[in-house]
């Protein structure tokens, strides 16, 4: 395109801008809206992962000794297990030991274990596992591995917490591509609507452009540019919210201190707000490629 | 590249558009049927004809506005009717077209009205005003350059649709009952600038059912009825 081109399509953007602002308004606030949305899914999402991760650091084994394993076959034992793929520690905490543990965490109810004659907690190996083997499928095939030791009585590891997990993981992924993606063609949708509208309204000013050879590109170039500009402005919108919104939000939960240690609900990166902007950007170009193709095929 | 074929007169004179067995329906009902018609370059042909013959229709086909339902036109040589969408604006740029309503953009300046021709045409930024203040001379309208159309009266609309279409310098102007909506003295003033046009070297085309118009200028006329075109001075 040649400078007289590039001032007339500039000039005809700053008059359409003018000539109809609340229809721009309008597009701008849809789109920002749109990527509120999206950006409240993309923040719950990216934090209930690291708190995935949070509670997946604590995945362990606990393998309970039977009775009667002497210390010669307990050391050969501890041995196996921690040459098993995706081990990491194996500790042991001996029947005694199990039993002062366990009169600690009663605390002043302990004297309810004063009239055991015997001890009755069985001795176990405390299992550690490699961080990129703490997942549903490798604990629970460890765990199977290690039950078939024959001096293993029985295996513990939160089997029942471990699998409702993973299963609402994997149903909020789904459902945050499905919602995502409706979001998307639904603000792609209002988005051409709006510009349709836009293009309506000047509908003989570009008939007679047509009509003294103005190509298509000459035509459509304006309206590209502003509503790229639009999907721009709408993301900076929606990304401004968000932050005050988060900063709300935390500000509310910082009572819950225990969870704040050990989990920081975090804002969006530098890359997934790019990534935002894109998708305005990407929004606004859509909108209007299926409005302008409509509008001059007719 | 487009075909094109350049015919010419016994005198010389190139055929600038050629009409061979146009047909064009709109619905079941025929507008247009069987036309046929030579237009030599640098011609001023009036096709005369009542409201609802076809004149507009017949009009809209030359600069590809419509598509004819059967048969070809040849403007310039080139076939309309296999000329791709992308090239149909550099068609439109050696054909100008003046309406009955003008048809200028209320919120664009007189100035702007007439600079979009030579903007969208890719004009450098230096010729453009001169240009436009050359068309606005002819028309002597150049004290109205920043005026809005509706401050203007019908005639000096008219005037300024003239001005558009001239502006990019076309080789044929088409214009489509174009005193409609004038007084005598603005019609007048119009059909002069038609025929200052035609002294340029522009092929005119006029539209009109008025009959006391055809006498102003001497011309060609075809009539249309009824989508039936009948060709009283012949070449």
């Amino acid at each position: 395109m040649n400078p007289t081109k590039i001032v007339s399509v500039l000039k005809r953007m700053k008059r359409n801008f003018v000539a109809t602002p609340y229809l721009h308004l309008a597009a701008t606030g849809t789109i920002g809206l749109c990527l509120l949305i999206t950006g409240c899914f993309i923040i719950l999402y990216t934090n209930l992962n690291d708190l995935i991760e949070v509670w997946q650091q604590d995945i362990r084994i606990v393998a309970y000794i039977k009775d009667g394993v002497s210390d010669r076959q307990r050391t050969l034992l501890a041995q196996t297990i921690s040459k098993l793929n995706g081990v990491k520690e194996v500790s042991y905490t001996s029947k005694d030991e199990a039993l002062t543990q366990l009169r600690q965490q009663m605390k002043h109810r302990s004297s309810l274990l004063d009239g055991l004659h015997t001890n009755p907690l069985p001795a176990s190996f405390t299992i550690d596992l490699v961080e990129s083997q703490k997942n549903r499928v490798n604990v629970t095939l460890l765990s199977r591995k290690i039950n078939e030791f024959p001096e293993i009585n029985d295996v513990e590891y939160a089997k029942a917490w471990l699998h409702r997990f993973s299963g609402f993981i994997s149903f909020f992924r789904l459902a945050s591509l499905v919602v995502g993606l409706v979001v998307f063609a639904t603000t792609v949708f209002i988005c051409s609507n709006t510009i349709g509208l836009t293009l309506y309204a000047q509908r003989d000013e570009l008939d007679i452009m047509r009509l003294v050879g103005a190509t298509d590109s000459f035509i459509k170039a304006p309206f590209y540019i502003q509503n790229l500009i639009q999907g721009l402005l709408g993301s900076l919108l929606a990304i401004t919210l968000l932050f005050a919104v988060y900063n709300i939000f935390i500000a509310k939960i910082e009572a819950y201190g225990a969870l704040m240690a050990t989990w920081e609900v975090r804002f969006l990166s530098l890359t997934e707000v790019y990534e935002l902007l894109l998708i305005g950007v990407v929004i606004a170009w859509l909108g209007s490629y299926i409005s302008l193709k409509q509008f001059l095929k007719s | 590249m487009l075909e094109q074929v350049t015919r010419f007169n016994e005198s010389g004179k190139r055929h600038i558009i050629e009409v061979f067995h146009v047909y064009k329906n709109y619905g079941p009902r025929p507008t247009l049927f069987d036309i046929n018609l030579t237009v030599l370059e640098n011609e001023f042909l009036f096709i005369a004809g009542p409201s609802g013959a076809g004149k507009t229709t017949f009009l809209r086909l030359l600069f590809r506005d419509e598509q004819v339902t059967q048969g070809h036109i040849l403007v310039k040589g080139i076939n309309l009717q296999r000329i791709p969408r992308r090239k149909i604006p550099l068609l439109r740029r050696d054909i100008g077209v003046v309406f009955q309503d003008f048809r200028l953009i209320d919120h664009y300046t007189v100035y702007e009205n007439i600079a979009l021709v030579l903007e969208a045409a890719g004009h450098q930024a230096r010729y453009i005003p001169k240009r436009v203040h050359q068309v606005l001379r002819m028309v002597g309208l150049e004290k109205t350059l920043h005026a809005y159309p509706a401050r203007l009266s019908g005639g000096e609309q008219q005037r300024i649709a003239v001005a558009r279409a001239a502006v990019g310098k076309p080789l044929i102007l088409l214009a489509d009952e174009p005193t409609g909506n004038l007084d005598a003295d603005a019609s007048d003033m119009v059909f002069d600038l038609f025929a200052q046009l035609h002294k340029l070297g522009t092929t005119i085309i006029v539209a009109t059912h008025d009959k006391l118009l055809l006498s102003k200028v001497r011309a060609r006329i075809v009539s249309l009825d009824q989508g039936h075109m009948e060709i009283k001075n012949h070449l």
